[in-house]
């Protein structure tokens, strides 16, 4: 009985895996050995001619990935791309969900609420403000060049740059890193460092063999909302990248939209869907360390 | 928690507006390509609102348009692509009782090759793709803008490093190239075009991006000084400048070497969910103080006969935007590629953008 209940429970979440992810996977996949059609969609896989089925498809697709070392090197790129932002959204995040976690209890909500404000405006106007600020005209980049200009450098240039990328996918980012990084540390037992101080650790030792250890499952959960969205995005590099800025995600864009190619689209996107199962897994199961809370 | 989760419930259900009844009119439109004081007439006439979809590329309107999205009633797409839709079945035959203002419209912009007898479409506006500057700037570098050379050449690209902008469009900034190699822009020559995406990598360095959308503020505020583009959107730069009392002056030239001709036109697609209030708006376009609209306030090209006598005449006279017939020779407009022509070019592109 305890397993029908169990089955019934975990139908609604593996039929929507099924429907939303084994389902248009499998179409990619069938889509990336096909020709494209004349005006974007897909050309027929198959015809019949005198009552014979002759199948048309191709591997061109898969083999123009590795033709030349282009999309590879972009791959890599973005992957840099999102390994920064993941590191800098920790180094950020971690003493803030740390300070929110060890504020009065009626303080938390308040602050919480305001990791999450930003939410409340959209994402494009915010990426646009940004946009202002790096602009050549901005305070930011004025005050940066007086700088530069009293120590004799050349002028910078902040907008249409991989900085202006990186910044703004931090700052996207961000929340998805303190929030579960505050579920995490909230619930720590305060009796566990009172202990660990009565039997004579520092500061230093407590908090890395006790609250580390314990706060690395929400760590990683956070790396991972924030690593795959960032790998995939293609919006911020668009506006702010310039043209060295780009991603894979726009290359993916570019192939659906512009270029109209899906078969190639298809081959693009399921590297990239690879590549993140593979980190997911990992994360998995490094989230099980021993010694973590669950 | 909890009075949090409420707070977010409450707001977003405030963004939730009730539902209109009103008719409304999808417009499927390039950016910035119609004065706000002409929709709110048509509004006000049709008793009717207007909403308007915005695209910045003939390539981004094909995806969406046959990919099934947006149910427009009105799009206005350029000649290449009107012929491809007409192709592909997705336009509705006009209704000319409807459309009685088809009168004032100028000879020879009616009957082309890509719409025999105008049975889906009728012609909106026409642009020149030419180069939008800073005259201020450029002038006290020495830089004569009215050569594709100022996009092109990196001996004078390193003068303004980071100061340019191209089109992210790879039919514009393909012919372009083109037309600097001395080709046509219809080129179909494997190995011309090879030269032009050449042309286009050695330039990439010097620009600050590819950019469709926003060089019209980019130039305006003064952040770009050369930006490739519509002569339309270069038009807006140039007034929106003046009006904000910028120090500078935008100006905008055709390069000499020829360019890009574009003819927008209104066609209503199959789909349409409202086809009698598309025909209401097409006809309302072909009226001679709404079609002068478009040349007064958004700086297009018009092909309205009866609309002229209402354009200003110091606009009549921007070579640019109505250009002469010794420069007429020199424009092309883009003919619709096959698919495997639309195969290889879009590849360069891909390579273009990634390297």
């Amino acid at each position: 009985m305890k397993n029908g209940a169990k089955a019934l429970l975990t139908l609604p979440p593996a039929v929507y895996l099924f429907l939303f992810f084994a389902v248009p996977g499998l179409l990619m996949l069938l889509a990336s050995f096909r020709f494209p059609g004349d005006y974007g969609g897909l050309a027929p896989w198959y015809y019949v001619e005198d009552g014979a089925i002759t199948f048309d498809l191709t591997l061109e697709n898969w083999a123009r990935l590795f033709e030349t070392t282009l999309y590879l090197q972009l791959l890599l790129k973005s992957l840099l791309f999102a390994v920064l932002t993941t590191a800098i959204c920790a180094l950020l995040a971690y003493p803030l969900a740390l300070t929110i976690a060890a504020s009065p209890k009626k303080h938390r909500d308040l602050l919480i609420l305001m990791v999450i404000l930003p939410f409340w405006s959209n994402f494009l106007v915010r990426i646009y403000a940004w946009m202002i600020i790096f602009s050549p005209q901005g305070a930011l980049t004025e005050g940066l060049n007086h700088i530069t200009g009293l120590l004799g450098l050349e002028p910078v240039n902040l907008m249409f740059s991989s900085v202006a990328v990186i910044t703004c996918l931090v700052y996207v980012h961000l929340p998805f890193m303190v929030l579960p990084l505050y579920a995490n540390l909230e619930k720590h037992d305060p009796a566990l460092l009172d202990a660990a101080q009565d039997l004579g650790a520092t500061r230093a030792q407590r908090f890395w063999k006790v609250t580390w250890p314990l706060s690395l499952p929400g760590l990683y959960a956070g790396a991972v909302l924030v690593f795959i969205p960032t790998l995939g995005i293609f919006a911020i590099p668009d506006l702010l990248g310039g043209t060295n800025g780009i991603m894979i995600g726009n290359v993916i864009k570019q192939q659906f939209v512009e270029s109209r190619d899906w078969p190639f689209g298809s081959v693009l996107s399921l590297v990239l869907t690879g590549i993140t199962l593979v980190l997911v897994v990992l994360a998995g199961r490094l989230g099980r360390t021993p010694g973590a809370l669950t | 928690m909890k009075k949090l989760v409420t707070a977010v419930v409450l707001s977003l259900t405030a963004l939730v507006s009730p539902a209109q009844a009103q008719k409304t009119l999808n417009l499927f439109n390039w950016n910035d390509y119609i004065a706000d004081e002409t929709v709110a007439r048509f509004e006000q006439q049709c008793d009717c609102k207007v909403v308007q979809d915005y695209f910045s590329s003939t390539e981004e309107m094909m995806a969406k348009l046959l990919a099934g999205g947006g149910d427009y009633d009105v799009v206005i797409p350029t000649q290449n692509a009107v012929e491809a839709l007409i192709k592909q079945g997705f336009l509705m035959p006009l209704d000319k009782s409807k459309l009685g203002n088809v009168k004032n419209m100028g000879p020879g912009f009616m009957n082309r090759s890509y719409d025999p007898g105008n049975q889906y479409s009728l012609p909106y506006a026409f642009t020149t793709t030419l180069i939008g500057y800073n005259e201020n700037k450029l002038q006290e570098l020495g830089i004569d803008p009215s050569d594709w050379r100022v996009i092109f050449d990196p001996t004078i690209l390193a003068k303004i490093k980071g100061k340019v902008t191209v089109m992210d469009d790879s039919e514009e900034l393909i012919a372009a190239a083109l037309k600097y190699l001395g080709y046509s822009v219809n080129d179909t020559n494997e190995q011309h075009l090879k030269e032009a995406q050449a042309v286009i990598l050695k330039a990439k360095p010097f620009w600050a991006a590819f950019n469709s959308s926003s060089y019209i503020k980019e130039l305006t505020v003064g952040n770009i000084w050369v930006a490739h583009g519509y002569s339309s959107d270069m038009f807006q730069a140039r007034s929106d400048a003046q009006e904000a009392g910028r120090p500078f002056t935008v100006g905008f030239v055709l390069p000499k070497q020829g360019a890009v001709l574009a003819l927008d036109n209104m066609v209503i697609p199959k789909k349409a969910r409202s086809p009698e209030l598309a025909h209401q708006f097409i006809n309302f376009m072909m009226a001679p103080e709404n079609a002068a609209e478009l040349t007064n306030i958004v700086g297009t090209g018009n092909p309205n006969a009866e609309a002229k006598r209402l354009i200003e005449p110091e606009i009549l006279a921007i070579n640019a935007i109505f250009p002469s017939e010794e420069q007429l020779k020199t424009l092309e407009t883009i003919s619709a590629r096959n698919s495997k022509e639309r195969r290889f070019t879009s590849r360069l592109w891909t390579e273009i953008k990634v390297r």
